[in-house]
């Protein structure tokens, strides 16, 4: 991704979608953007169907899915793909500088009657979307990406080459339906592990965590001796369970708790930090603004506002 | 062997047959009313020749056709397809009406594409032979479109797929054709035998040029030269691409990298990682972690 000259970069036009419609009867939209603020809604196709976008981007992001103007929306991962019905609305929002990149599917309601349909499991996905403002999300892989990319890259050479991008989008398409058939069939919910000793092992390291995560000499080092697995292999399986390493897994549990503790009012950040294993408090601070987006002391005071 | 009407004005014929006990032709009458052209992909192989090395193949000019082809065909006039007995067909046969296919490729022009199939002769059919993406999408196909979850929207894709190769491999064809690179039949079989060897050893290590100029009958410089022509790549690099894809496949698939490395034919992994990230820019680890 090129940075963009950092002047023209402030005086930022408003970003808009690129628009394709595509030969076998979708319709596709395309953005890349650097820039200090995003807040971008998808585009509206004026007919009934669902949309599939896949986001890449490196930053902060959130999606927000609803009518819900008020809600902040939920923290989105790099590299994935979202399915939502057509006529609801979804925006991506960053406050912080964001190089953001996306690319928007939108399947008519005939088209999914023709090439979909057929498939008994797909009335459960529709099921899953109608209910309230669900989205159905699924992380993509190397391949995936590298297709994602050559899509994005024909956009920007406009409409040249229709027939690849055509390509990468139906395959796009059908590894997002594949996976996530997958995983209505129950396989195992949201991975593509199915490996017995796998999902063990995830247990065992999952109910070892929860019991000495507050600990301030518990490590990631202790996990694997303790399990006999590479650190890899381990963050491997986690990125495919949870979506996220371990290391996140273990920060996002430690601050959950934390965030209880400064609810109950009983004891000071400071306190907290220690007790929840954290040996500086800035370190500390910068995890909590890492997953709830305000500092504690921030979210302290609200807090007290309320009571 | 399946028919199946995906979306309008298009048809799928697939034949995935590991021994053929009688010839087989399948005659497509001259169509009335709308004009279709037919676009069809035959993998054909002697069976069990992905086995045996021993037997370098005699080089006999009269050739016996059909071999592994692509080819495209106004089917106006009718069209007769050809299985010999005793063979392994994988094929796949997609009949479009003329303005489906105008509809599934924007710029297509169907007045050039028309011009050179009327030039072709009688037969208004121009015939190229396979590659390994062809091997390798066909492979694909026959294998997962029985348990795929969403049969019409895996053809789709395929077709449109093969739809790019071709027209990729026709503009190509006729670049080449107009600058007056033609090939004569003989090299053309000569050349697709060599392809052939190359693609289905690739368990194997790299023949050499000695092994490949013999089953070629042509000297190792101009079956050098006429095969980066014709294919776009070096015989050692078609052989490399071919095999890293067959990789690429076990890995989508799961499969440990040094289970892959060991099945394609590499005995120390980290030259097949080597290999993998010249190729992809990328090792096989980072492939299967990307995030």
């Amino acid at each position: 991704m090129k940075l963009q000259d950092p002047v023209q970069q402030k005086t930022a036009m408003a970003i808009h979608w690129q628009h394709l419609q595509l030969p076998i009867g979708l319709k596709t939209a395309a953005v890349r953007t650097a820039t200090d603020h995003l807040d971008l809604a998808l585009p509206d196709f004026g007919e009934e169907g669902l949309i599939l976008t896949f986001v890449n981007y490196k930053g902060e992001l959130l999606v927000r899915s609803g009518r819900m103007p008020d809600e902040e929306g939920q923290p989105a991962s790099p590299g994935m793909g979202l399915l939502s019905v057509a006529d609801r609305p979804l925006a991506f929002r960053s406050s912080g500088p964001i190089h953001f990149s996306a690319l928007v599917l939108f399947i008519p309601a005939q088209w999914i009657g023709v090439f979909l349909k057929s498939n008994a499991q797909f009335g459960k996905i529709e099921q899953v979307l109608a209910t309230e403002e669900n989205i159905i999300t699924s992380r993509l892989g190397r391949r995936q990406m590298s297709l994602f990319s050559a899509a994005l890259a024909h956009f920007e050479s406009m409409g040249e080459d229709q027939l690849r991008i055509q390509n990468n989008v139906l395959s796009l398409l059908e590894y997002f339906l594949c996976n996530r058939h997958r995983s209505l069939l129950g396989v195992t919910a949201a991975s593509d592990i199915d490996n017995e000793d796998d999902l063990s092992l995830i247990r065992e390291v999952e109910s070892y965590i929860s019991e000495y995560y507050c600990s301030d000499t518990f490590t990631v080092d202790s996990i694997l001796k303790k399990t006999y697995t590479s650190y890899h292999r381990l963050n491997f399986l986690f990125k495919s369970i949870h979506g996220m390493t371990i290391s996140e897994y273990i920060r996002n549990k430690r601050i959950e708790k934390s965030k209880e503790m400064i609810a109950d009012n009983a004891k000071s950040i400071s306190q907290i930090a220690y007790e929840i294993g954290y040996s500086s408090i800035s370190n500390y601070i910068l995890a909590f603004k890492k997953v709830y987006q305000i500092t504690p002391g921030k979210y302290k005071k609200q807090m007290d506002n309320l009571a | 062997m399946t028919v199946a009407g995906i979306a309008a004005g298009i048809e799928v014929l697939a034949v995935n047959v590991t021994m053929l006990a009688e010839d087989l032709v399948l005659n497509f009458l001259p169509s009335r009313g709308e004009s279709s052209y037919i676009l069809h992909f035959d993998e054909i192989d002697i069976p069990g020749n992905g086995d045996n090395d021993t037997a370098v193949p005699q080089s006999s000019p009269s050739a016996e056709w059909p071999h592994s082809s692509v080819s495209l065909s106004d089917v106006t006039f009718g069209k007769v397809v050809n299985y010999p007995k005793d063979r392994m067909i994988r094929s796949l046969i997609v009949r479009v009406r003329k303005a489906s296919l105008e509809h599934l490729i924007q710029d297509f022009d169907a007045g050039a594409v028309n011009a050179i199939l009327e030039s072709a002769g009688h037969e208004h059919s121009i015939t190229w032979p396979i590659t390994f993406k062809y091997r390798l999408l066909l492979n694909d196909f026959m294998s997962e479109i029985v348990q795929h979850p969403f049969p019409e929207l895996f053809t789709i894709r395929n077709i449109s797929i093969l739809i790019e190769y071709l027209l990729q491999q026709f503009f190509v064809m006729d670049k080449l054709g107009k600058e007056g690179n033609v090939l004569s039949i003989q090299d053309t079989h000569s050349l697709s035998r060599v392809e052939q060897h190359l693609c289905l050893h690739y368990k194997k290590e790299f023949p050499g040029i000695e092994k490949l100029s013999r089953i070629s009958a042509m000297s190792p410089t101009s079956l050098k030269t006429k095969f980066k022509k014709y294919y776009g790549e070096t015989l050692f690099g078609y052989y490399q691409k071919n095999k890293l894809e067959h990789a690429r496949k076990l890995l989508d698939n799961k499969v440990p990298v040094k289970v892959v490395a060991t099945e394609i034919g590499y005995s120390n992994p980290s030259h097949f990682t080597l290999a993998f990230k010249k190729e992809y820019g990328f090792s096989p680890w980072h492939y299967l972690n990307p995030h």
